[in-house]
């Protein structure tokens, strides 16, 4: 009797055992990746610099660890923050309206795994060739996906079964089967260009609450029924190659920046030294998370790293200092959308190879956008500052004491910035020297053997979830460029006429509206080429709508559905989107305020 | 005759719309229109908005993409005896080249792809790799010891080792910050594509080295020729191969455009001294490949036609 008992307990408990196992190992085989990484990246540095000769298929290297990252990291983003789910509908419907979102949200999970698994086997069949420079068999990628796909198969069953939800996952997977039977059955008659059904299935999916990557991949893939140009196998092929972006490579490192100098208590140093030149300020603290901002964004390519960073050093902060927690996340995303304007820029590195305009102009006129951007920003943060958001104003000794303080986080914006402006390193080798500097920070500060581990599976694991959803978002572009989505955009432009104010006007919209489904950098490749000489032909310096069009695409990153930075800083501060999405509204505002600014200013050059 | 469905052919071009990437396959369009009326549709996406070559080549093979012009280069991954055409200091001039491509080796090269599953009407010719640096580079000694950005592709990497240089593959998007900031010297590039990436700006003198003639095809994923009736597959053959010349022919006034577009923001052309030792050293690497693409014999032989 008792044994039965016994029994009838520990089955479920072994299943959630396993999967909590299955958890920590593909976690843990991250963050080693992360480490091999940054080891092979310094190498080939140190391979320049000292012996003065190249390390050939070094990169090639990087990008097969970048994408072996994605695949293990894969089955990891279904659950917890990394899955950037949508909450603002299902949070409000009742509990028979959240058990079947559900449902359907298990459903985008399955189908999106049984199309890396099937797509992916396809693929490693038919792909064929050897990789350029180390030689090595291009089958290995997709097999790896597949693999991936497999693992987030076994991961939901287990998971499911020991929460004793196995029979609605049986009816997630007959949802699965009816969908594609609809859309393989009615939807070549149907008269839906691929694009625009992918896009209702992919609305479907967020409303539902499904996780943002594997809903982009299933709707995707049901796409294929409508006349779509993307069978199975060539989804994971796109997927795939929208992961292999050498620049992409600078994330993880940065995200090992950001939790390495917080574990070494340089970043605590920083903050201190900030409050003690404008802590005594109204918003004291929030301005200072703003300038750091700002000093970050001069050294870093990347928002989404900025994001990690001000989420791990200065959310907790701003919430002890009386700030709610999403008052206090929403900040540090709205400050982190300065990374993307002020130089180095990875955007703005996409929007020269995209469309010819020159990277130095674009960079210079980076830096006044930014410098509206920020003061619009100072200007919010004045007006919402939390009275307890205010110190005693720090005298010369004390300042002078949180300046030496802060002098190693220092040396880390000087590693980066000579690094990249003085010509010493590519953008990905100043992440990679940075994350190599903030490790030994982290080592003279005696890290413990755990946390270092912590920290690099937490690096790899949100590096791998990022990664994921840039891939998954690249089928989706493939079917719009089949569509011509980019030319219906330029017609969309010159929709209210062609005078210069209207151009631009339009031009914006038609930006506001596509950044809404598009991820910024897929929206610059494809939107870029397009608007950029609709809008010179209207009298405006293409280089001015140049810097337009990547301020207005970065504000997206704070709005929903796909507002990555809402969503990379809520799986940091374990806070719900939805909250996030609410709170950063003033601060959206203040952006939006500069982005009028910097196009009346445009206009009035263009004059 | 009864009326028949277009038959849809997605095309992938890597360039702008009024670049000869993309010309070819409105002119292309254009004639199969005149010879068969409704029997292609033709959706011709450019700026690599499907992505870049490996991928638009891969796209070919797994059924998303049906055409694309590719460079030798990117094929080199699954026909390792494409990069025949791809060594250094091989043909003397474009004529020499069409010839080549034009008898015994392009019926084998097109044999070789298609059992790779590309299917390839016509070769093309984006035109000559120039060395481009800060400063002439006009003796094979001045590349020594500096660092080159080249392709990811093992001819190209030894060519400049054979040289005494430290060949670095960088991607493009990151080669213009890499040439400002010294992270490489310099690189080899068409004269089209070098300005068409402004690199005139970082590196703006071009050595006329004219070490490789970038050579490529109008391939098209063979299960899609395959299928093609007979009728249509002709015609679509004649159209292609006839737009191969029109390239040609565009990528020469591209690069002249494109010359005199560097030469107004300050760069310089150049002409290298001693050119038999650049082609001395340029021609040590052919053994080294020669396994790879039928024997020292056949490339003495193309070297010769
Ligand atoms: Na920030
Ligand atoms: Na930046």
């Amino acid at each position: 009797m008792a044994e039965e008992r016994f029994d009838r307990a520990t089955a479920p408990s072994t299943r959630l055992r396993s999967a909590r196992r299955i958890r920590h190992v593909l976690g843990a085989a991250c963050g080693a990746v992360i480490a091999l990484l940054l080891v092979e990246v310094l190498v080939s540095v140190a391979m320049r610099y000292l012996f003065g000769s190249a390390l050939f298929g070094a990169d090639e290297a990087a990008l097969w660890l970048f994408q072996l990252l994605v695949a293990l990291g894969c089955p990891l983003a279904v659950e917890g923050a990394l899955a950037m789910r949508f909450d603002f509908v299902t949070e409000r419907l009742p509990p028979a309206g959240r058990r079947l979102a559900a449902l359907v949200a298990d459903a985008f999970v399955l189908a999106a795994a049984a199309t890396l698994l099937g797509g992916g086997a396809l693929a490693a069949r038919a792909i064929g060739g050897l990789s350029p420079a180390l030689g090595l068999p291009e089958w290995l990628r997709p097999a790896l996906m597949a693999a991936g796909g497999a693992t987030t198969l076994l991961l939901l069953v287990l998971e499911r079964s020991a929460a004793g939800r196995l029979p609605r996952l049986l009816a997630s997977a007959l949802m699965v089967a009816g969908m594609a039977g609809l859309a393989f059955g009615l939807g070549p008659s149907a008269g839906l260009a691929p694009s625009l059904a992918a896009g209702l299935l992919a609305l479907l999916g967020l409303l539902a609450g499904a996780p943002l990557p594997h809903l982009l991949l299933a709707s995707a893939a049901f796409a294929d029924g409508f006349g779509g140009a993307l069978p199975p196998p060539a989804l994971v092929a796109t997927t795939l190659s929208g992961v292999a972006k050498f620049l992409l490579l600078a994330v993880p490192f940065f995200l090992l920046v950001g939790s390495l100098l917080s574990d070494s208590g340089a970043a605590g140093a920083l903050v201190r030294f900030a409050a003690a030149l404008v802590g005594h300020r109204r918003g004291g603290l929030a301005q200072t998370t703003l300038l750091t901002s700002v000093l970050f964004s001069g050294a870093s390519g990347s928002s989404i790293a900025n994001a990690a960073f001000g989420a791990r050093t200065f959310a907790p902060q701003l919430a002890a200092r009386g700030y709610a927690p999403a008052e206090a996340a929403a900040i540090v995303a709205a400050t982190s959308t300065l990374d993307n304007v002020i130089p180095p820029s990875i955007a703005f590195l996409l929007l020269a190879a995209a469309t010819d305009l020159p990277i130095g102009r674009l960079l210079a006129l980076g830096f006044v956008a930014g410098g509206v951007m920020a003061a619009m920003l100072a200007v919010a943060i004045a007006l919402r500052a939390r009275e307890g958001d205010r110190q005693p104003r720090a005298d010369a000794g004390e300042r002078r004491a949180a300046f030496l303080g802060a002098l190693p986080a220092f040396g880390l914006g000087a590693i980066v910035v000579a690094g990249i402006r003085f010509g010493i390193v590519t953008v990905t080798e100043a992440a990679a020297l940075a994350a190599g500097y903030t490790l030994l920070l982290a080592l003279g500060g005696r890290i413990g053997w755990r946390a270092l581990g912590e920290a690099f599976t937490e690096a790899g694991t949100g590096a791998a979830a990022i990664g994921l959803l840039i891939g998954a978002s690249a089928p989706f572009a493939f079917l719009l460029a089949v569509d011509d989505a980019a030319g219906a955009a330029g017609a969309l432009a010159s929709s209210f006429g062609d005078g210069a104010w209207q151009v631009l006007l339009a031009a914006n919209l038609v930006l506001l509206v596509a950044g809404l489904v598009l991820d910024i950098g897929v929206a610059i490749l494809l939107l870029g080429p397009i608007l950029v000489p609709v809008v010179a032909a209207a009298g405006i310096d293409p280089v001015h709508f140049g810097v337009l069009l990547v301020v207005n695409l970065m504000t997206h990153g704070l709005m929903p559905p796909i507002g990555i930075l809402i969503y990379v800083v809520a799986a940091v501060t374990k806070l719900p989107p939805a909250a996030l999405f609410r709170a950063v509204l003033p601060y959206l505002g203040a952006l939006l305020v500069a982005l009028l600014i910097l196009s009346v200013g445009a206009l009035l050059v263009a004059a | 005759r009864p009326a028949r469905a277009a038959t849809r052919l997605t095309v992938a071009s890597l360039l702008g719309r009024d670049k000869p990437e993309t010309l070819i396959w409105r002119h292309v369009a254009e004639k199969v229109e005149a010879a068969l009326p409704g029997a292609f549709a033709f959706n011709i996406v450019p700026n690599a908005a499907l992505g870049a070559e490996r991928e638009v080549a891969e796209g070919l093979r797994l059924g998303s993409i049906q055409a694309s012009l590719l460079t030798v280069a990117s094929l080199s991954a699954w026909a390792p005896d494409t990069q025949i055409l791809d060594l250094p200091f091989l043909f003397r001039d474009p004529a020499h080249l069409k010839r080549v491509v034009s008898g015994d080796l392009g019926t084998v090269i097109k044999a070789r792809l298609a059992a790779e599953r590309f299917a390839v009407p016509a070769f093309v010719n984006y035109g000559a790799r120039n060395l481009i640096a800060k400063a002439p580079m006009l003796r094979p000694e001045a590349v020594r010891g500096h660092r080159i950005r080249v392709l990811q592709s093992p001819v190209h990497a030894a060519l400049w080792q054979a040289f005494g240089a430290y060949p670095t593959a960088i991607p493009i998007p990151e080669t213009y910050n890499a040439l400002q900031n010294g992270v490489v010297d310099m690189m080899d590039f068409t004269k089209s594509a070098y300005a068409g990436f402004r690199l005139y700006e970082v590196v703006p003198v071009t050595t006329e080295t004219r070490h490789i003639w970038a050579s490529g095809v109008a391939a098209f994923s063979a299960p899609f020729w395959d299928g093609l009736e007979a009728e249509k597959r002709a015609a679509l053959a004649a159209a292609v191969t006839e737009g191969a010349t029109y390239f040609d022919d565009l990528v020469e006034t591209d690069a002249a455009a494109a010359m005199r577009k560097a030469q107004e923001a300050g760069g310089s052309l150049v002409q290298p001294e001693d050119l038999g030792e650049w082609q001395r050293i340029g021609r040590s690497v052919w053994p080294a490949f020669a396994g790879a693409v039928g024997g020292l014999d056949r490339i003495e032989a193309i070297a010769a036609a």
